[in-house]
């Protein structure tokens, strides 16, 4: 395990992702001793400008946006996991179950994981939510979770599928090992790095999910997340009466947690297939081989 | 052509599931839509218009699958009842003036998108270290995590509000009446502008690495060694060999993709005050305008059908082996 931790940090994006992400888990953990203000009590005029004392200034109501901000980090970052291991859990059985029992399982589950792929997401999600009424971030988490789970399903089948044809697989089987060792003990492990690719994956998915059905008004308005940040400030036209600092706070606290759990799967990635590696050692031995040339040019000039 | 005929039949048992799906949720939710709909409009629904609602919902006086046959003949006359918020237009007649300017966006998305996002792939692999790869695939990886609603809240803000570059709504200047004029279609572009590059922006990020990773698969492979040995130019190795193989993940990859660009087109067209579909959907939910929201889910299914099979045409085109099975 601290091996497998030692790739992952070795490896610089992967790094600086999963520091962010964990500077974001600080802030959801310590969110009342951080927040300066009650994030629903009026404790300014409204709009008012980013200043030493509202540091990203306040809503139309009077309310804190740096204190809404450390609150809100709390509710999407929960709704981000709760949902992820939803979808990554669904995914993967579903994957699994497919590619281990093949014929007409493989042909059922493949079937249905087709067709919730080709289904417009976003509005359905849009309609159901709108049949349900406004809902709580919690209800939230569970309809993208039971939604989302396709596209996982799908990779996970794929590498599944691949990795039953490995000798090693095979041989557990003809010494009649039994279903549910050959699953959770001979295959999982090995498909560690997508399940995690998949789960890291589902959870900006669904932070970002999240905030864009609350922005349309679908989720509760007194939840204190991004989206009804968002909500609140869309509702009092913040943008058109020039209160950027309400709208453009949430949008950069969701675009920051993006890039770090993208850095990760990036990360995550590379590790498990070295030739999407990018820059680094390439562009170092690149580097090298120019400075060589040059030198030897020069020798030779002389 | 059995591939065809297959993907045709797959979608066709899609299309069944979402139009059940559609038929299900009133049914399984509490409360009766048509009754919701009656008490939220404070009497601006006329009796006769309740009759109307109930049958566009199925909820006629008879057994389950009775209703449910009922439904499905209302989809295929097209006949999706009246509309609440457009009262008393039919919801098919409001669908279809929306959908050009939806089809207008996405298409015009897609195409950038996928086009500028691929080349850019392309490149970055082939120059894997370089400056092209440096730039452009962190940027691309940080962009697959924005979502549509910072863009066009960013676009709007900066370039619409901010400083006034660009309109803040509608597809064109309210003034003038669409015409196939010059001045016509540069308001037209100009009132598209933003909305087009928020969605091309959401999008680009992915096709870019998705090409970069396939053109890395394809990079040590010998027929590359081949073409270059006999002399190839830098470019033909690039583009119709190496690209031209690498291209086949993309496809499917555009086919995946086409969630995310409905559901981008639906929150630029908010956000942008566009009166697409997305915009409609909107509208509806706000406006509680159940045959508006049912309606629409159908033709989004049928878009995102229509945008799948377009893609199987196009593999069809690209691997020829699928031509022989």
């Amino acid at each position: 395990m601290s091996d497998l931790l030692r790739t992952f940090l070795r490896n610089r994006k992967a790094a600086i992702g999963l520091a962010i992400v964990l500077a974001y888990v600080a802030i959801a953990l310590a969110a009342p001793l951080l927040a300066p203000f009650d994030p629903i009590a009026r404790v300014g005029r409204p709009h008012q400008a980013p200043s030493v004392e509202h540091w990203l200034g306040t809503t139309r109501m009077g309310r804190d946006v740096f204190s809404q901000l450390i609150w809100g980090t709390r509710t999407s970052l929960m709704v981000g996991i709760v949902a992820g291991l939803i979808v990554t859990a669904i995914g993967t059985f579903i994957g699994i179950t497919a590619a281990y029992f093949g014929g007409i399982v493989d042909d059922v589950l493949n079937f249905l994981t087709n067709v919730v792929l080709v289904l417009p997401q976003l509005p359905l999600l849009l309609v159901l939510a709108a049949f349900l009424g406004q809902v709580g971030p919690w209800a939230i988490a569970l309809i993208i979770g039971l939604t989302s789970w396709a596209w996982g399903a799908r990779v996970t089948r794929a590498q599944a599928m691949s990795l039953k044809t490995r000798d090693f697989i095979q041989a557990s089987a003809m010494i009649g090992e039994p279903t549910w060792r050959m699953i959770l003990v001979e295959m999982l492990p090995n498909l560690l790095s997508i399940i995690g690719f998949n789960f890291i994956g589902s959870v900006i998915f669904t932070i970002i999910t999240e905030a864009t059905l609350e922005f349309l008004g679908l989720g509760s308005p007194l939840a204190l997340s991004w989206g009804t940040m968002l909500y609140n400030a869309q509702t009092a036209s913040a943008i058109m009466v020039g209160a950027w600092w309400e709208v453009l706070a949430p949008c950069a606290a969701i675009v920051l947690i993006g890039v770090g759990l993208s850095l990760m799967n990036f990360g995550v990635d590379e590790i498990a297939n070295p030739r999407m590696r990018t820059l680094g050692n390439v562009a170092k031995a690149l580097r090298i081989e120019k400075r060589l040339l040059r030198q030897r040019m020069q020798e030779a000039s002389q | 052509m059995r591939f065809l005929l297959k993907r045709l039949g797959f979608y066709a048992v899609a299309f069944l599931v979402a139009a059940t799906f559609n038929f299900m949720i009133p049914r399984l939710l509490p409360g009766n839509p048509a009754d919701i709909m009656l008490a939220n409009s404070g009497g601006m629904i006329a009796p006769e218009a309740r009759e109307a609602l109930m049958a566009t919902f199925g909820f006629i006086d008879a057994p389950l699958h009775e209703q449910y046959f009922a439904y499905l003949g209302s989809i295929f006359t097209w006949d999706f009842g009246l509309s609440i918020k457009f009262y008393p237009m039919p919801v098919a007649d409001v669908l279809t003036q929306a959908l050009p300017w939806t089809l207008f966006l996405t298409g015009s998305a897609l195409l950038i998108s996928f086009s500028i996002g691929t080349l850019l792939g392309v490149l970055a692999a082939w120059r894997r270290g370089q400056l092209t790869d440096v730039i452009a695939s962190p940027t691309a990886l940080a962009l697959q995590s924005v979502p549509a609603v910072v863009v066009a809240l960013c676009g709007l803000y900066f370039l619409a509000v901010r400083n006034r570059f660009f309109p803040t709504s509608y597809a064109f200047d309210p003034k003038l009446d669409p015409a196939w004029s010059w001045e016509f279609i540069s308001s037209v572009a100009y009132h598209g502008f933003l909305p087009v590059v928020t969605l091309s922006v959401v999008l680009i990020g992915g096709y870019l690495i998705t090409m970069r990773n396939n053109m890395i698969g394809q990079l040590g492979e010998d027929y590359l060694a081949m073409a270059e040995a006999k002399g190839l130019s830098d470019a033909r190795v690039r583009y119709a060999y190496a690209a031209r193989n690498a291209l086949l993940p993309s496809v499917t990859a555009l086919a995946l993709s086409f969630g995310a660009l409905f559901g981008g087109s639906l929150i630029t067209e908010v956000v942008f005050n566009y009166p697409g579909v997305g915009n409609l959907l909107y509208l509806g939910i706000v406006g509680r305008d159940f045959p508006l929201i049912q309606g629409q889910l159908l033709i989004m299914t049928l878009a995102m059908l229509l945008a799948n099979l377009a893609v199987d045409l196009a593999y069809v085109f690209l691997d020829p082996r699928l031509k022989r099975a």
